[in-house]
């Protein structure tokens, strides 16, 4: 095989967590708010369906193919061209999205931070050190989520008890004001990075312990699940109707802390927290990157093609986004529409296809 | 690639064999004449070497050849050479006089030359005897010693103040006195072309990895140097990542560290010549943990332990902290305390990064001009540290004040770390962090450690992840990471990759006021 390492299903869990709450959490309680308003924190539950079903169709994609990744099984479907065809198609979604994803990360840490520095060395330094992760492996990616989750998670209820004093509860109301439309409509984003639980059809041929894969999947899917309802409760009991204003909600909201004159302007901390999150976010899917296009081109090894493939997803996240204002309205028009063909529609359209033909296959020998 | 490594090592192996190897391969003959001439081919040149010819009670002729000053020529005389010449003694075969006359513990045949010159060569004299085609070696060895102190970089305030010396018999002995067991095994092999450097691999039979042993032999085999002067040239050779600025065994110089690592189902490389015996396989949790944490009691040893991994932090990442909220995050300071800040930095010239540099270079060599200093002129050095560099220096405008504090603080946090190769690891790594401070910002600093992170995730020790029990995450094991739990519930030996003898103690052994009242 490919890959000689191996993580186990809770380091797969922490990995999934990571890569979903790592942008999101900068990104999505926004755009909830912009569509979903005061109902913002129903949203997330609605979109974890769409993470639900993709750790389903994953797991027992992998259950009749087993040892096998998404490329290499979706071959064996769909047959070798159009398997191929496949393959390359989700290799693009996911360069794309990778892309996407860093220049999320790049213009937010640009525009809040490093507002003289330019846009390509904060992108080129993150996907080096991505790609130095990427290099040393999957087992590498998991133990350096697994470093990190315990500070990632302390430090994001650090931020919410700071807040806590300033919390007003009344914001909550009217629940549903205006039925459940808005809450759905807030939720076509946040489903989208709850979709990227596909990427586990990467992983759950490298573990340790497989039949424990769906479960710490789900498990994963809640706790993001549970961390985005937490999150944007937070933002709306602090900012009410004003929420949808801000791009970065969480990190004004980090500016509000200030206590005893000495906690304060913590946001440059919290955006030390992030960068390591959005770190194992991008790694995760580098990695699937890497390894899906060496398992495309049939190589032994999958190293060599770590540095090139940073540096197109590199090119792909400066030229492919030309700013701020259409990242934004890409992520919240385009893309959740993209994700729900590519990580929901094709591979639920695969399994049925795998599962007939397992079928048919399995009648013939009678 | 892979055909010229290959060409490269043959290259290697086509060592030239000197004469004197050529030489020793020969067995002893039969005659006794050959023989000697052979010896003393072998040692010309070595004015050391005594050949002292005697007779077998006036009859068989024989030659006594040792070291001076490595054999102890007073039991020589009175045990072998009085004995043997008596002209009284019956001689007929040299093995029932050797059983009857000689008062010596540990005598063994030799039968070619390279055995008799490994025997002369640790000291032992070695006799040749006519007509016989072996010689004996008598174990009467002795030399000089250091006498057994308590190691001056290792101190504990609680604890055994017994140290390893340079003598390897010495050492082992003290293993031996600590781990009283059979099941204590200790290895020995030689290392070393020309210094024939003695090593010994020293484990627990029945709780030791057995594939770990098998591994830590293989990598001690295949060294081939011409010498040994310290167990760091064999660290080079048997480490896992070569290019790591993180050290990959734990050296210790103390005989109870080396006890207690045994114990727990790690390998011990003993080399004679140095006091620093090598520990494998380790973690990094291993550098941070002192001997004595073991000792005081563990709230105590578990407070202090945190104090230390913040320090560790601190020496790492204080300066570059600074240099950060100075250049990119001034409004992280509260108001008061980054105008007092600006006010000291008023006449500075220096951008913070360039200060920073400055101070932690000169901190740097007064670290180092104090170590390698005669001891009557270390005076002179803290003088200049304490009064030029701090004091001057800042009134001079040239330093800020904030900066000498955070450099010295820094550099306190670095002492506290009790493993010399990890605080220099981590001292090194300091630059290359403060340069990203200066040019990033706090995200910089993130990079950095996300990187350090990284690296030490790849890095093994003997085949054991680096940061193990913390990632991989092995619960049982955070008992002696994240505090330093009570022994009584210590339970579990460090978990080190494939089957190991779990347990090291029976549960239930909290003591209480009820405890003692069962029958």
């Amino acid at each position: 095989m490919i890959e000689k390492g191996r993580i186990s299903a809770f380091q797969m869990a922490i990995m999934m967590y990571l890569v979903v709450v790592g942008t999101g959490i900068i990104f999505i309680p926004g755009i909830t708010a912009k569509y979903a308003k005061q109902d913002m924190w129903l949203s997330p539950i609605l979109a974890s369906l769409a993470g639900i079903l993709a750790v389903c169709t994953a797991f027992q994609l992998h259950k009749l193919y087993p040892k096998q990744t998404l490329i290499e099984y979706s071959v064996n479907v769909i047959g070798k061209i159009p398997g191929k065809v496949l393959g390359l198609i989700f290799l693009f979604f996911y360069i794309r999205m990778n892309a996407g994803g860093i220049r999320i990360y790049a213009d937010f840490v640009a525009g809040s931070f490093f507002t003289e520095t330019p846009l390509i060395v904060i992108i080129s330094t993150m996907i080096l050190v991505c790609a130095f992760a990427v290099h040393g492996g999957i087992e590498v990616v998991g133990r350096t989520s697994q470093f990190f989750i315990p500070l990632y998670v302390l430090f994001l209820l650090i931020i919410i008890i700071l807040l806590l004093p300033d919390l007003d509860f009344k914001n909550l109301f009217p629940v549903m004001g205006n039925g459940l439309m808005p809450s759905i409509k807030g939720a076509i984003t946040p489903q989208s990075w709850f979709a990227e639980f596909l990427l586990t059809a990467f992983l759950l041929p490298f573990l340790k312990d497989v039949n424990k894969g769906r479960k710490w999947g789900l498990i994963s899917v809640f706790a993001i699940m549970f961390t985005f309802v937490v999150t944007n409760l937070v933002i709306l009991f602090l900012m009410g109707s004003i929420t949808a204003s801000f791009t970065y909600p969480l990190l004004t909201a980090s500016r509000y802390i200030s206590i005893a004159d000495f906690l304060q302007h913590l946001e440059s901390i919290v955006m030390a927290i992030w960068v390591a999150g959005t770190f194992v976010k991008f790694s995760v899917v580098y990695y699937a990157i890497v390894l899906s296009t060496a398992q495309l081109l049939g190589l032994s090894n999958y190293r060599p093609l770590v540095f090139p493939l940073g540096f197109l997803t590199m090119l792909f996240s400066i030229w492919g986004v030309a700013n701020e204002t259409e990242s934004s309205s890409y992520n919240s028009t385009i893309f959740p529409f993209f994700s729900l063909v590519v990580q929901t529609l094709i591979p639920l359209l695969l399994l049925l296809v795998a599962f007939l033909r397992k079928k048919s296959g399995r009648r013939k020998p009678n | 690639m892979l055909k010229r490594s290959w060409r490269k090592s043959e290259k290697g192996r086509k060592m030239q064999k000197t004469e004197y190897e050529k030489k020793e391969q020969d067995s002893l003959s039969n005659s006794f004449n050959n023989n000697v001439q052979n010896l003393r081919d072998i040692y010309k040149n070595c004015s050391d070497v005594v050949f002292r010819p005697f007779f077998i009670a006036g009859k068989g002729k024989a030659i006594l050849v040792y070291i001076e000053g490595l054999a102890n020529t007073e039991e020589i005389d009175d045990n072998v050479l009085s004995p043997l010449m008596q002209e009284s003694t019956e001689y007929d075969d040299i093995k029932t006089l050797l059983k009857k006359r000689i008062a010596v513990s540990n005598v063994k045949e030799l039968a070619t030359f390279s055995d008799c010159v490994d025997q002369i060569s640790i000291g032992n004299p070695v006799i040749l005897i006519d007509g016989r085609a072996t010689g004996f070696s008598l174990d009467l060895s002795k030399w000089e010693q250091r006498s057994v102190e308590e190691p001056s970089a290792e101190q504990v305030i609680r604890g055994p103040r017994e140290g390893f010396i340079e003598t390897l018999q010495v050492n082992s002995s003290m293993l031996r006195r600590k781990i009283r067991s059979p099941e204590f095994k200790m290895q020995a092999m030689e290392v070393g072309r020309y210094t024939k450097t003695k090593v010994i691999i020293a484990y627990m039979d029945g709780i030791v990895n057995k594939t770990l042993l098998e591994e830590v032999n293989n990598r001690l085999k295949r060294i081939d140097i011409d010498g040994v002067l310290e167990s760091g040239i064999i660290e080079e050779f048997i480490e896992d990542n070569p290019y790591s600025p993180f050290p990959q065994l734990l050296t210790t110089e103390r005989p109870d560290v080396a006890a207690a690592n045994l114990l727990e189902g790690r390998v011990v490389i003993m080399v004679d010549g140095t006091p620093f015996v090598m520990i494998a396989p380790t973690t990094l949790y291993s550098f941070f943990q002192s001997n004595e944490d073991y000792y005081s009691r563990f709230l105590i040893a578990s407070l202090i332990r945190w104090l230390r991994y913040f320090l560790v932090v601190m020496s790492l990442l204080l300066p570059s902290l600074y240099v950060a909220v100075l250049t990119f995050h001034q409004e992280m300071l509260p108001t008061t305390l980054i105008i007092s800040v600006a006010a000291s930095r008023e006449q500075v010239p220096f951008p913070a990064l360039v200060e920073a540099l400055i101070m932690e270079i000169t901190f740097e060599a007064l670290r180092e001009a104090g170590l390698r200093l005669p001891k009557q002129v270390g005076s002179a050095v803290s003088i200049v540290g304490a009064l030029v560099i701090g004091e001057s220096a800042v009134q001079a405008g040239i330093i800020s004040a904030p900066m000498v504090i955070v450099v010295s603080f820094t550099g306190i946090a670095s002492f506290t770390i009790p493993r010399y190769s990890a605080a220099i690891a981590i001292r090194m790594l300091r630059f290359p962090m403060i340069f990203l401070a200066g040019t990033l910002g706090l995200l910089g600093i993130m990079l950095g450690i996300i990187t350090i992170i990284v690296h030490l995730c790849t890095l093994r020790s003997f085949g054991v992840p680096y940061l193990s029990p913390m990632a991989p995450m092995n619960a049982s094991g955070m008992k002696d990471v994240l505090i330093r739990a009570p022994w009584w519930s210590l339970r579990t030996r460090p978990h080190f990759t494939g089957g190991y003898n779990r347990y090291r103690q029976p549960p239930d052994q909290k003591p209480g006021p009820k405890k003692g009242k069962e029958k």
